[in-house]
């Protein structure tokens, strides 16, 4: 499926769900996600995890619902399965969407200014530098006696300085290979938006809102 | 005023990915918390406590950047960043980032994203934690709590975003106005 299309429906149906209250239609969204997650064949590890973290936090939401609060039974069967469609469709998204291709898709498909594609794709490509650095800073304050927590301005700040010198440095080289901002582009990888996508998000969109619909009557 | 820039958005995605790891380091201690406060019934009390370190990226990059949407943005990108590591919230991460990150821009927009103080961090830390509150009354059932406990998740909540979106974000800020590399801050 189109990514742009994929996380828009990942979205939308992630935001009715927290709102409406039919635990139905939470448990068949469940299931469809593990399904797809099957067949598109991500690992036992992570279906264990994708299942054992949230039945934890799930159970002590419940528990600390009904022990603080006045909740009903139907509520907390509606709040625990939530928590599992959340992070089962996060899951399949995840899984099953490359972020390259969803920036390109954002930027051929969904009309998001390539100044905004390439600027997300650069710095995403220092994710490891971004790592070292932290991992520096902290040994360079080590060295000195100091120690940086996750509360330290300092730690911050050094980053934060190491952030703008690299983002001078990535835009200026940008710009010297031919990077205009808002000027045309051609693509040398197209990603294909065609009908059948159209119809899966329609027709998946409209399956939720019957159950939404049949569910709350 | 000013608009978004290639340099602009590259910062602001190296500081949603830099806050994005730090967002992710600390799962294992929220879940940890929560764990030990779950035999109480008072698990949402985790949340609580460190949702002021999640909600940081968003008065950071406002802070710092001073365009329009840079909160929403730095938020955004920081969920974002969380999910691909393999936070496991998927599309719920998203949609907690544009409200926690829209909440701190509602601070930015009322000082119309001129005034940078003590003032504006105390506004945006309100906002933050009254948007990011009203959304958990509907995702996390919080409205079937009774309501004295309620209000000691608000006023947690508060706290826990006044000092890392406010107090410690303000710290940030004062050490770099003093390295001069805030082109359009004002002492």
């Amino acid at each position: 499926m189109n990514p742009s299309l994929k996380l828009a429906l990942t979205v939308f149906i992630a935001l009715e769900v927290s709102f409406a209250q039919v635990w139905t239609v939470n448990v068949a969204l469940i299931v469809v996600s593990l399904i797809l997650m099957l067949i598109n064949h991500v690992s036992f590890k992570r279906l264990l995890y994708l299942t054992l973290v949230p039945l934890f936090f799930s159970s002590t939401l419940v528990w600390s619902l009904s022990l603080r609060g006045s909740a009903s039974p139907h509520f907390l069967l509606v709040i625990f399965t939530r928590l599992f469609v959340y992070v089962y469709m996060g899951g399949l998204f995840t899984q099953t969407t490359d972020p390259l291709m969803l920036t390109r898709s954002l930027e051929q498909n969904a009309k998001l200014p390539a100044k905004f594609a390439y600027g997300f794709l650069a710095a995403f490509n220092l994710m490891p530098k971004i790592k070292a650095e932290v991992a520096t800073i902290k040994a360079a304050a080590m060295m000195r006696g100091q120690i940086l927590h996750f509360w330290s301005p300092q730690l911050y700040f050094k980053v934060i300085l190491a952030a703008m010198n690299w983002s001078d440095q990535l835009a200026a080289a940008m710009t010297s290979h031919g990077f205009v901002e808002g000027a045309p582009r051609t693509h040398a990888l197209t990603i294909p938006l065609v009908a059948r996508d159209w119809w899966f998000f329609g027709g998946a969109l409209l399956l939720v809102q019957v159950g939404l619909f049949s569910g709350l009557r | 005023m000013k608009r978004w820039h290639i340099r602009d958005i590259i910062l602001v995605t190296i500081l949603a990915i830099f806050m994005g790891v730090i967002f992710w380091v600390i799962g294992p201690l929220y879940t940890v918390l929560a764990a030990a406060l779950a035999p109480f019934g008072l698990s949402p009390l985790a949340n609580e406590l460190l949702l002021g370190i999640w909600v940081m990226a968003g008065p950071l990059a406002g802070f710092i950047i001073r365009i329009p949407g840079a909160a929403t943005l730095g938020e955004l990108l920081g969920a974002v960043v969380e999910m691909f590591l393999g936070g496991i919230w998927g599309a719920s991460t998203l949609i907690s980032g544009v409200v926690q990150g829209f909440g701190s821009e509602l601070g930015f927009i009322f000082t119309g994203y001129k005034r940078y103080t003590w003032s504006t961090l105390v506004l945006t830390a309100l906002t933050t934690t009254i948007v990011t509150f009203t959304w958990d009354l509907f995702r996390s059932g919080y409205a079937a709590y009774h309501v004295p406990f309620l209000l000691l998740l608000f006023a947690v909540r508060f706290a826990s975003v006044f000092v890392f979106g406010g107090v410690l974000t303000k710290l940030i800020n004062n050490l770099l106005v003093r390295a001069h590399v805030l082109p359009n801050a004002t002492h």
